[in-house]
């Protein structure tokens, strides 16, 4: 049996069986997170899988069955996640949520994870509907689209990867659930950062937008996606010197961990530490009706969460009782200084 | 005329923002640091500058910390008050206004001390002249009711922090007004301070900070908080007392505090850090239990523990958003859809904010539930005098299992299989290696996985009940003060407490002996049902509409009890003043004996 750097069999990566519909996209993003995991040789203990509330946030029982995990409210992922993480800093945190989940009502939360540079991947599930509640329109879906039996939606969509570049996002990056190999380097790299790393995934919903029309279609995003670099992530364990240096222009970029994410020109040159260019790419892809995905921006700089608490370095959930409740002495010299 | 010692109530009309809290903060210290036993009400405005602000001071050898039912002594500064506070006052009341504000004052059965405040204060500095002007009330009452000037010295230097120019220009405004009052004045006022016996061991606080000050002793290791009145300053306090307190080795933090985006997300992180295995709380007010609604239920049906303190403010919506109240009792019980039931943790004392501020804790991890702290605006932002802290008991961490040994000593461990019969499960933590859960809202079976099955959902829901009903033997339980064979028992709780002694001393003084029963938590105590049992009448006592407590225990007592007990619940706003719900305790026990 195949084993990986921590001597685990991916099987020990595996969840239950899904009960999302067969073809969905989710369950090919559930692949992604068991392969990239295990590839990545990440204890499954040390994770912590988190979601908020619709199909995308079911998933998590559906990968990495030997990892704790909590499937929140509608919308809330990220603060819980919050409170797990300054409480555990140690852990590697992975958010799943959907576009339902975090354009619309958790949108607040969203906004507010990416502002303290939460230590964590989030990973939107985008197909553009809501699919438990029968196929809504969600704040994500483009303008124009026509669903049968609906009035087309006229309102334009947010873009979450461009909201989140605004906001300071460490690491984003857009990338489609029918692109396993992207995918794949761009999971294992937003496993190796430190800080908010997100990840929008176009993951088609096979039953309720999947005509061609439709932007998130699997045929729509096949035929209509630019990729901005082809990606290899060499992990901190594998020595960057045995990899095959590619034909091509390249870039290497260091992640938190020491393993590097490599970008191999494939047509445009985009620097993914430029915010203004990924802007401009993504408000080009819009007016093009296509998709860009690929890394869009990376900034290892800002601190996280956790560093800008000044918490203990050993995690506060790790601390014995005598650690967190200061001691007789220390009330009486309290109650002495009240008393003066 | 009669001099009267230690028995009689200040009121301080200023407006907001003009530093007459420090002057009433001095005021109070003062006589407190004469063992004159004293209480004081801020009764202040949402706003940051400019509105009307009252502070009240009650002066009691008898150890009434209520708002008194009259003014003694009136303080003017406020124009805008001016003739309302003037035409409220009962006769013989002593009035010291500020004469610069050229309002005048038609009564002729006043005792009056017109003082040009803003004067007195320019010449000692323009500028500040505002702010001055207050300390001039402060030298003109310690002159006319006997404060001792040595210890008035002291409290100004406390209040200020030791800071010498500022001391001084304080120090100098109260002599002036002091002086002024000796070369002006022939009149004797009617009320003077008489030192009494200090206890060494007392001081004075508000409940925000001794809650503040509990949950540091309880171990807390992350709050979130948003701002809000009142509940600002228990978050505050922790902030203040956090490096002191809960600083390791390295100088860094054993709590970590996030100022959260809203009351729903400080929530979220509770339950998230409680899920970790952290000790977390928030503290909000009614409109934030609002928000906070869903994730209260979540934490109760996939039980995970966490503190939440609720310190009431006047609803519905924003309300007295300044103003104190008991109105939300009802909501904490029950909160969320579906059934619910929490622990609530009622302190009515100082001595009580700080123990529950750290028995929460312990609470919320023996249970596995959120566990709230109901103080109120009274409690928590006024000044009370406390006898001091007692060191916490050993702490509780529920039970967390910390290895395999462990695991495997349980016969089929599953997270929500209930092993010893008590409702309260066995549960790991993430990062420990351990049986790995998957925690979720959505129905689950005793292994933690989904489940829409109805027999699991009602094992589950009973197994809930019976592990919150196993509290009600564990939480705080009621202080009682019984008077023998009495046919009236009173029952109430949280800061009722410090009006409940002059309550007790006036229908007593009509010839109606009353026992009493001081509800300190919910679910409630069976020692509640037997004080009903005891009783032929039952008075519910409270500080809102509805009389929510009333309904609680309609509910939950045995039917043919709730015939003998009745509501007597009244909410203005205002700290609970003694004569007016001792009136109504009257009427209502008239109406239902006749």
């Amino acid at each position: 049996m195949k084993l990986n750097i921590i001597d685990l069999p991916k099987d020990d990566y595996k969840g239950g069986p899904s009960s999302l519909c067969p073809g969905c996209g989710h369950d090919q993003i559930s692949n992604v997170v068991i392969t990239a995991a295990w590839e990545n040789g990440i204890q499954p203990n040390r994770i912590a899988k988190m979601s908020g509330i619709g199909c995308s946030s079911k998933t998590p029982a559906y990968f990495l069955g030997k990892s704790h995990g909590f499937n929140t409210l509608h919308g809330r992922m990220p603060s819980v996640t919050t409170g797990a993480n300054v409480t555990n800093k140690d852990l590697h945190y992975i958010g799943v949520s959907g576009d339902g989940d975090t354009a619309s009502i958790g949108i607040g939360q969203f906004i507010h994870a990416i502002r303290r540079n939460l230590n964590m991947v989030y990973i939107i599930e985008n197909n553009g509907v809501y699919g438990l509640t029968k196929g809504q329109y969600s704040a994500t879906v483009e303008k124009g689209s026509q669903k049968r039996k609906a009035e087309a939606n006229e309102s334009p969509p947010i873009d979450l990867c461009a909201m989140a570049i605004n906001l300071g996002c460490t690491f984003v990056a857009r990338s489609f659930s029918g692109s396993k190999k992207q995918l794949t380097s761009l999971m294992r790299a937003a496993m190796s950062h430190r800080g908010t790393a997100i990840i929008d995934v176009i993951s088609p919903c096979v039953t309720f937008s999947n005509n061609d029309e439709s932007f998130r279609s699997y045929g729509y995003v096949k035929d209509n996606q630019s990729e901005l670099h082809a990606y290899d992530y060499i992990p901190t364990f594998q020595p960057i010197a045995d990899v095959e240096v590619p034909e091509g222009e390249f870039k290497d970029i260091t992640l938190f961990d020491g393993s590097t994410l490599r970008l191999e020109t494939i047509g445009g040159n985009h620097d993914p530490s430029d915010a203004v260019a990924a802007l401009s790419q993504i408000h080009h892809a819009e007016q093009d009706q296509t998709h860009v995905t690929g890394l869009l921006y990376y900034n290892p700089e800002p601190k996280t969460l956790d560093e800008m608490l000044n918490i203990s370095d050993t995690p506060l959930s790790e601390l014995t009782n005598d650690k967190i409740r200061p001691s007789e002495e220390d009330l009486a010299s309290l109650l002495a200084d009240l008393r003066a | 005329m009669e001099t009267i010692v230690n028995d009689f109530t200040f009121n301080i009309a200023t407006a907001n923002g003009t530093g007459s809290q420090s002057a009433n903060l001095i005021l109070l210290q003062s006589m407190f640091k004469m063992g004159v036993p004293v209480s004081g009400k801020n009764l202040f405005p949402s706003n940051i500058s400019g509105l009307p602000t009252w502070y009240i001071i009650r002066v009691s050898d008898a150890g009434y910390q209520a708002p008194g039912d009259r003014t003694h002594i009136q303080v003017l500064l406020n124009k805008a008050t001016w003739d309302n506070d003037i035409a409220s006052l009962e006769s013989g009341t002593v009035v010291i206004y500020n004469s610069d504000v050229k309002l005048p004052v038609e009564r002729d059965d006043l005792i009056l001390y017109p003082i040009p405040m803003t004067t007195i204060a320019r010449g000692l500095n323009p500028k500040l002249a505002r702010m001055i002007a207050n300390m001039v009330y402060v030298g003109v009452i310690a002159e006319l009711i006997g404060l001792d000037s040595t210890i008035l010295d002291s409290a100004v230097n406390k209040q200020f922090n030791g800071k010498a120019k500022a001391i001084e220009l304080n120090a100098t405004a109260i002599t002036l007004g002091r002086e002024y009052v000796a070369e002006n004045f022939e009149q004797i006022c009617p009320y003077s301070l008489e030192a009494r016996e200090v206890n060494p061991e007392s001081f004075i606080i508000d409940g925000n900070e001794a809650v503040a000050l509990g949950a540091l002793f309880g171990g807390v290791t992350m709050l979130s908080w948003y701002p809000i009145t009142p509940s600002t300053s228990i978050a505050e306090g922790i902030i203040t007392h956090l490096p002191r307190l809960r600083s390791d080795d390295n100088e860094q933090l054993t709590c970590a505090v996030i100022q959260s985006e809203d009351e729903l997300a400080a929530a979220g992180m509770v339950v998230g850090a409680g899920w970790a295995g952290g000790r977390a709380m928030t503290c909000t007010s009614g409109p934030g239990i609002s928000l906070m609604s869903e994730f209260v239920g979540l934490a109760y049906f996939s039980e995970v523990p966490g503190v939440i303190w609720d310190v009431n403010r006047v609803g519905p919506s924003t309300g007295l958003p300044t103003r104190t109240q008991q109105g939300d009792l009802s909501m904490l019980y029950e909160l969320g859809h579906g059934d619910t039931k929490h622990l609530v943790l009622i302190p009515g004392t100082i001595e009580e904010c700080f123990e529950f501020g750290w028995r929460a804790f312990d609470l919320a991890e023996r249970f596995q539930t959120i566990v709230f702290g109901f103080s109120d605006l009274d409690l928590g932002m006024n000044h009370w005098i406390c006898n001091g802290f007692d060191y916490p008991e050993k702490m509780d961490r529920g039970k967390v299992l910390h290895s395999q040994e462990e695991i495997d000593a349980i016969e089929n461990f599953g997270r929500y299989r209930d092993v010893d019969g008590d409702g309260i499960c066995y549960r790991t933590l993430p990062g420990s290696g351990l049986e790995p859960i998957l925690y979720r809202g959505t129905g689950h079976d005793e292994d933690a996985v989904y489940s829409e099955d109805p027999e699991i959902y009602v094992a589950n829901m009973a197994r809930l009940k019976r592990k919150i009903d196993g509290a009600r033997t564990v939480l705080p339980q009621p202080i009682l003060r019984e008077e023998p064979e009495q046919q009236v028992g009173i029952i109430y709780y949280g800061s009722m407490e410090n009006t409940i002694q002059e309550i007790d001393d006036i229908l007593e003084a009509t010839g109606l002996k009353v026992s009493q029963c001081r509800l300190r938590s919910l679910p409630i105590s069976p020692i509640v049902e037997e004080f009903v049992a005891n009783h032929e009448q039952i008075i519910v006592l409270e500080v809102n509409r509805d009389g929510q407590l009333y309904g609680i225990l309609r509910k939950e007592l045995p039917i043919k009890l709730v015939p003998r007990v009745h509501s007597v619940a009244f909410s203005d706003g205002l700290p609970p003043r003694a004569r007016k719900y001792s009136e109504m305790i009257r009427e209502k026990l008239l109406e239902v004996m006749s």
